[in-house]
């Protein structure tokens, strides 16, 4: 079971399932332009640093 | 004890009781001091990492530190509890069996519950005109939701909730043969629950008790003892913790005015407000572990048996990590990285229905009680090892 923190600060980017694990783990998300906000935010919710934002 | 060199001794003794906020005193002392300690006031002694940086990575170094010692203060501790004692992959297994009764997605479902019993006890308390909060009220919603939780009768928090006062007073002081009295109670009570399920099952998804006697591990059914290690394992983890949570709450909230007009005048803001409370004051300010290998952790030469204390108090009060670290500030960077609940697989399997726990207490109490105060001549002592207010008198006008 997750944290949680990623989904709760990007809710139009990542997703919960059954268990709260994120449902997109170890996917690469093309993030557009207006939610850079929410992914920038998820990147520094983690606590186990999880989650990396890079831009291309 | 085996003396180590490498870093400077502790002689902090966390298991003493102290005024309130004195623990994190003496952890903010400490850490500033120096990078590392070693404790010499248990007869194992222990390695404290006090810094966030340190903390964190001694959570993800999960497979050569285990939960053999689960707290560093008590380390020869024979109760035994599920899931913490596991390690490894059989650990990871038995909390897919648990993870969706704790994920959010299930504690949303429990928020409507949650609140209308929240309301129900402010219904009674509010014309009191005063309580002894820690006792009473923070100790009384914990029960009741766990006792929800676990698909059992609220009303039964009647007599269950002084059983596990009673084993909580007794473990925190290292006292086993204490708590064998109220724990023998309270396995008989869960072996109830275990016989009614085997006898008349439930929907697995959404009973836990059916659930855990339905469920397999490696092929094979999870033994009773199991399962009641397990139910009473959940209970010991989530109600004096979270009782704890609220009334350090409280007390800030008593005697910060503009904080709690803040909550009163933008609830929205209570979700953000729980987070920095949770940071700012955790209770449980250890978590403990054993060493498996030998292994040089950034200078340290620890031991197979060594003990280490990761200081969640001190990792999120580090100042390296939160500027102004003691303040209740909302919005800070990187709230979301507190450690309050741990990192790494055992991270706490609660820490969704404590958020909701706290945030629903936070948001109906000052519906009803929007002001309140903290009963002059009330001596705000803090039970050590895992920390909670011993009293708490509130007072408001009715």
């Amino acid at each position: 079971m997750g944290h949680g923190r990623c989904y709760a600060v990007a809710p139009d980017l990542l997703s919960d399932d059954e268990e709260g694990f994120v449902a997109q783990a170890g996917q690469d998300l093309d993030v557009p332009a207006e939610l850079v906000g929410q992914a920038q935010d998820a990147a520094g919710a983690c606590p186990e640093y999880a989650i990396t934002f890079t831009k291309s | 004890m085996t003396p180590r060199s490498g870093c400077p001794v502790s002689h902090t003794d966390y298991t003493r009781e102290s005024e309130i906020y004195g623990h994190y005193a003496l952890l903010d002392e400490e850490r500033e001091a120096e990078r590392f300690h070693f404790n010499d006031t248990t007869e194992r002694g222990f390695w404290m990492l006090t810094r966030y940086e340190d903390v964190l990575a001694g959570f993800q170094n999960h497979a050569n530190w285990t939960t053999a010692v689960r707290t560093a203060l008590f380390p020869g501790s024979t109760i035994e509890l599920f899931p913490q004692d596991l390690n490894g992959e059989e650990h990871q297994k038995f909390r897919r069996i648990l993870n969706p009764f704790f994920s959010p997605a299930a504690v949303r479902r429990m928020e409507e519950l949650a609140h209308s019993r929240c309301v129900e006890l402010l219904e009674e308390l509010a014309p009191q005109g005063h309580c002894n909060f820690v006792a009473e009220f923070a100790i009384r919603y914990p029960t009741d939701l766990f006792l929800v939780l676990m698909g059992l009768p609220v009303q039964d928090g009647d007599f269950f909730l002084p059983w596990t006062e009673e084993m909580f007073g007794c473990m925190l002081q290292g006292d086993l043969d204490g708590a064998a009295v109220p724990k023998a109670k309270i396995l008989a009570y869960f072996q109830e629950a275990v016989d009614e399920r085997r006898a008349n099952p439930r929907d697995p998804a959404e009973d836990m008790v059916t659930r855990l006697v339905q469920a397999e591990l490696d092929g094979e059914p999870l033994s009773d003892d199991t399962i009641l290690t397990t139910c009473m394992s959940i209970m010991l983890a989530g109600l004096d913790t979270t009782r704890s949570a609220l009334g350090y709450i409280f007390a800030h909230l008593a005697r910060n005015d503009e904080d709690r007009a803040l909550l009163i005048e933008e609830p929205e803001r209570t979700r953000d407000a729980v987070e920095e409370f949770i940071r700012l004051y955790p209770l449980v300010i250890q978590a403990g572990r054993e060493v498996q290998e030998a292994e040089d952790f950034r200078g340290l030469e620890m031991a197979p048996k060594d003990v280490v204390w990761l200081g969640i108090g001190s990792a999120n009060r580090d100042p390296r990590k939160y500027e102004d670290p003691d303040r209740f500030v909302l919005g800070r960077p990187g709230l979301n990285q507190h450690l309050a609940f741990g990192a790494g697989p055992h991270r706490c399997l609660g820490m969704h229905l404590a958020r909701l726990e706290l945030a629903v207490v936070l948001e109906e109490w000052h519906k009803v009680i929007p002001h309140y105060r903290i009963k002059e001549g009330t001596e705000l002592i803090e039970r050590g090892s895992q920390l909670t207010l011993k009293d708490l008198e509130l007072e408001w006008d009715v």
